[in-house]
């Protein structure tokens, strides 16, 4: 007995669905997430990560500064913990600054801070943000708490403002999750000057990676 | 559907009084064991599965033929899933499942019947997140197993009950991330309970 072409293409498909497994995607979307610095020969990279004993992030957010700001943040965080799937990144909310990971400003950013990384973005004519890291020489330790600046450049019935401050929200909490480098794609939230609202495909790709690789950097002080 | 299968199961549903002498009810506790949910690969494997788990199960048959049964069975599990990654594990919450699964068994042994069905089973994380971000999972369900019966009370047994079965695992937001084709699960328990009597 033989049987027809069409019905053995039938019986291997049904056969390969019935016992293949779920096959994961291909997550090649990602871009250089690693902070570049220069070292004493050419230039060092550094890799942070939240640890899961570290989780969640606890965030401290100014209230009186922007009052739209605690909510940005809150959806920031949702936004962030939606990309992964496996729990990588939780943050939440917290009443004391004195035990915060991350310190969420809505005033402009002070001068530099010695020893410090700033990474500014969202330079757009609404508001503004900037992200401060606090690594020691030997890129090593990295100070808590992150400290996070978002500005409003603009009274608050500027048309745009509230949009301009929800994404940079969403930017500068994934620098503190620990993209601390910028996009060179424009259609990603983390482009030094964001034009979407929320992560592109490229943003989860490299968020979920750079939770899957050792940090070369370990945060200290909370 | 054959009309012997499916006319007693509506039957047993309605609790027709005619066929009471038929029906047969039981309730087991237990356990629950299941085979990963998920693997995936983001640098190195990671696996995702739910930690062995109580179960109560409840159900009830009537007799269709000499020797022969149709009935329908619910269980209900509530336990913790994990990641695994790099030997390292991640609590990622409660997942509580319910199955309903409609069956025929009959003799094997003495006190051994064997049990053999189809049905559904439905996922209830309790979290909207990760792999159910978009919610919960409905997937076909098919198992079979085998039930050991003691009399103990004049009109009770004690029902031992060994069950494996299977499905195929997938969630809407393993979709929308372009996982392909979907995840075999094996699920194993084993329970113990009491059985309105046959005799």
């Amino acid at each position: 007995m033989s049987l027809r072409p069409h019905t053995t293409i039938a019986f291997a498909a049904l056969a390969a669905v019935a016992c293949g497994d779920i096959a994961s995607p291909v997550r090649d979307d990602l871009y250089e997430w690693r902070l570049i610095v220069p070292a004493a020969v050419g230039t060092d990279t550094v890799h942070f990560h939240w640890e899961q004993e570290d989780l969640p992030v606890r965030v401290w957010v100014a209230g009186d500064e922007v009052e739209a700001l605690p909510s940005l943040m809150q959806r920031a965080i949702d936004t962030w913990e939606s990309v992964y799937l496996y729990r990588e990144f939780q943050a939440e909310l917290v009443s004391d600054s004195n035990t915060a990971h991350v310190i969420v400003r809505g005033v402009p950013a002070p001068s530099k801070a010695v020893r410090s990384v700033r990474l500014p973005s969202a330079l757009a004519p609404e508001c503004d943000g900037a992200t401060d890291l606090d690594v020691s020489p030997d890129l090593r330790e990295l100070t808590l708490p992150i400290r996070i600046f978002i500005n409003p450049r603009a009274t608050p019935d500027t048309p745009g403002l509230g949009d301009c401050l929800a994404l940079t929200s969403i930017h500068e909490l994934g620098h503190a999750l620990g993209i601390f480098e910028h996009s060179p794609n424009q259609t990603d939230i983390m482009f030094a000057d964001p034009q979407v609202d929320l992560p592109s495909r490229f943003d989860r790709g490299t968020a979920e990676a750079l939770y899957h690789l050792p940090p070369t950097i370990e945060a200290v002080g909370r | 559907m054959p009309k012997s299968f499916l006319l007693p199961a509506l039957l047993l549903l309605a609790g027709a009084p005619g066929l009471e002498a038929q029906t047969d009810y039981y309730a087991r506790v237990g356990a629950v064991g299941a085979s990963n949910l998920l693997r995936d690969v983001i640098v190195s494997e990671i696996t995702v599965r739910q930690a062995i788990a109580p179960m109560v199960a409840v159900g009830g048959s009537m007799t269709i033929s000499p020797g022969y049964r149709a009935g329908l069975e619910a269980t209900f599990l509530s336990g913790g899933y994990h990641g695994e990654q790099d030997e390292e594990e991640t609590d990622l919450g409660t997942l509580r499942t319910g199955s309903l699964l409609l069956g025929l068994e009959g003799p094997l042994a003495a006190s051994l019947r064997w049990r053999a069905g189809a049905g559904a089973l439905m996922y209830w994380p309790s979290e909207e997140a990760g792999i159910f971000l978009q919610g919960g999972a409905t997937r076909f369900l098919a198992g079979a197993g085998a039930d050991y019966r003691r009399p103990v009370l004049a009109r009770w047994d004690l029902m031992a009950s060994l069950r494996y079965d299977y499905h195929r695992f997938t969630t809407e937001e393993l979709d929308r991330r372009d996982f392909a084709q979907t995840q075999a699960v094996s699920r194993v328990s084993l329970s113990v309970g009491l059985a309105r009597s046959l005799r």
